[in-house]
């Protein structure tokens, strides 16, 4: 078949790089203004929700439902956390205003994970149709706030223009539209049902599949290179 | 201090800062007013005599300072233009105004004797036997009255409140026998009063008061140009708000221009604390967009501008 003969595993390459990046943006939230801490703490999450679900089989007894849906839960937070910290990067931007404390948002990120977990486990073992709907919430927040967020970047963008993190926003925006890839061709295999169909639906199915690990791969080197630049340019 | 009993009042406390001096005296004038103008300054009185419309004398005193006719006139309207003058007026009769011309003019032939050390009846025995024309001024910090004399025959008293020479002395010696009671001895010439000079040139007042009207503006000018000390501190503030927005710039960016903009608000120039609470906010902020180094240099730049500004370089 066309489309197997086309798959390839991508799986290795893209948790090792989202391991690079991942660590990268939680060393990069220590020791940074307050403000970065949203954003390179969701950039982690990131790491966590890829980390998750190809690590589980490796693990018999983390080889389970509840293991399975936490991984999306923590995808979907992910992007939750990182759009709350550029809009509290854009407020900057705007008023030139920053309050809360670091701390703060460690805490918080551990309250809704831990509380996420509670959630799974006091309801019944999800089946396959729980987890599909679980994954399809998690990709529509990734879809539409990507979105977001490249609009939001880009009115940063404009307002830090010529300071030394300016290129580090140009990176994001790029971050971003990879995300939008990589979450958008999900969103539509998921609800087309195309991993089903892909044998009717080669062509798209193939395509899907392609933008989407394509786009998780770029998304994972933007942001490494992104918290490089702006490592150097903080430090 | 020009010490002269109150008299009738016609008007007390005036400003004449308000009054165009020239044409106010010119009314006294034409009404034909007996009494005198009481300037009281800062820095002297002045008395404005007038007899029947006449300007019968003018007197500026200060300390070590006596000015007389028109050279009292400009001081007094000096004074007056320049604000922080009272005018009070007095009506009195023509006998009391020249009396009170002829003592302005006259020679003191005794100041400041403390009453309680001397005998009052021996002096008026005196004055009776000298025949002395003059006056006795008996008085103390607030209350004046004058004892005329003719070649030794007392003529009438006068004291606060009076309008014409008054023969009771009863208010007079209460003021004498008051604590700390003085009494001045001083001799007149009393001239004719046809032979009075009149000061009531229009012509020469007008020309006094638009001299001193120039002065003043003068003066005017000089102070506003005195005030814009605070007008350069201003403008010192705005160049060097513009030469830290340009370090910001330069080193931050766009947004260095705003930070320092709403940090600068709240900096008060020469005040330590303000100044740190200014780099510690700036840093704070300026560490979200740039690096600890640049932040460092930055700040290093502006501290010598303001330290620039500060020593008025």
């Amino acid at each position: 078949m066309l489309w197997q003969t086309l798959s390839f595993d991508w799986g290795v390459a893209q948790v090792l790089l989202w391991a690079v990046a991942g660590l990268m943006s939680f060393y990069f939230s220590f020791g940074s203004g307050r403000v970065w801490t949203s954003i390179a703490v969701g950039f982690f999450l990131v790491l966590l929700s890829e980390v998750i679900p190809q690590a589980a089989p490796f693990f018999p007894r983390l080889d389970i439902p509840q293991v399975e849906a936490m991984g999306y839960i923590v995808s979907t937070l992910a992007i939750l956390v990182m759009t709350h910290g550029f809009q509290e990067y854009y407020v900057f931007s705007r008023t030139f205003e920053m309050n809360g404390r670091r701390r703060y948002v460690y805490l918080g990120v551990l309250a809704v994970i831990l509380a996420s977990v509670v959630f799974i486990l006091i309801n019944p073992v999800p089946d396959r149709e729980t987890l599909k709907i679980i994954r399809i919430v998690g990709y529509s927040n990734w879809v539409f706030l990507s979105l977001i967020n490249v609009d939001m970047i880009r009115k940063i963008h404009v307002q830090v223009a010529g300071s030394p993190i300016s290129r580090g926003f140009i990176g994001f925006l790029l971050v971003f539209f990879f995300f939008f890839l990589w979450k958008g061709s999900a969103l539509y295999l998921e609800v087309y049902h195309l991993d089903l169909l892909a044998e009717q639906y080669t062509v798209r199915y193939m395509v899907s599949m392609w933008v989407g690990n394509i786009g998780n791969i770029l998304a994972s080197l933007s942001v490494g290179g992104t918290f490089l630049v702006l490592a150097r340019a903080l430090r | 201090m020009i010490l002269l009993p109150r008299g009738n009042p016609v008007k007390e406390k005036l400003n004449p800062a308000k009054v165009n001096l020239p044409d106010a005296l010119g009314k006294l004038h034409t009404g034909h007013f007996t009494g005198y103008l009481r300037f009281e300054t800062r820095q002297g009185t002045g008395i404005l005599i007038f007899h029947q419309g006449k300007m019968i004398s003018a007197l500026f005193s200060a300390d070590g300072v006596h000015l007389t006719g028109y050279e009292a006139i400009g001081r007094i309207f000096s004074h007056s233009v320049a604000g922080n003058t009272s005018l009070d007026i007095y009506r009195l009769s023509t006998e009391l105004a020249m009396g009170i011309h002829a003592l302005l003019h006259g020679d003191v032939l005794y100041r400041g004797q403390a009453l309680k050390l001397m005998d009052i009846r021996v002096l008026l025995g005196s004055l009776k036997e000298d025949a002395i024309t003059g006056c006795l001024r008996i008085y103390t910090d607030d209350r004046v009255a004058l004892i005329f004399y003719r070649e030794g025959k007392p003529l009438g008293f006068f004291h606060d409140g009076s309008k014409d020479l008054e023969t009771t002395a009863d208010t007079s010696m209460s003021v004498a026998k008051l604590p700390g009671a003085k009494v001045d001895v001083l001799t007149t010439n009393v001239a004719d009063e046809s032979s009075l000079q009149d000061l009531m040139d229009a012509g020469q007042l007008t020309a006094i008061w638009q001299l001193v009207q120039a002065e003043a503006a003068r003066h005017q000018k000089k102070s506003e140009s005195g005030r814009a000390v605070p007008g350069t501190s201003s403008e010192r503030r705005k160049s060097l708000l513009i030469y830290l927005q340009g370090v910001a710039e330069q080193h931050i960016g766009n947004i260095g221009i705003y930070l320092v903009e709403k940090e600068f608000d709240d900096l008060v120039l020469g005040s330590e604390t303000s100044l740190q609470a200014f780099f510690a906010n700036l840093t704070k902020a300026a560490k979200l967009v740039a690096g600890p180094k640049k932040v460092d240099v930055m700040l290093g730049e502006m501290r010598k501008g303001i330290q620039a500004t500060l020593n008025g370089r």
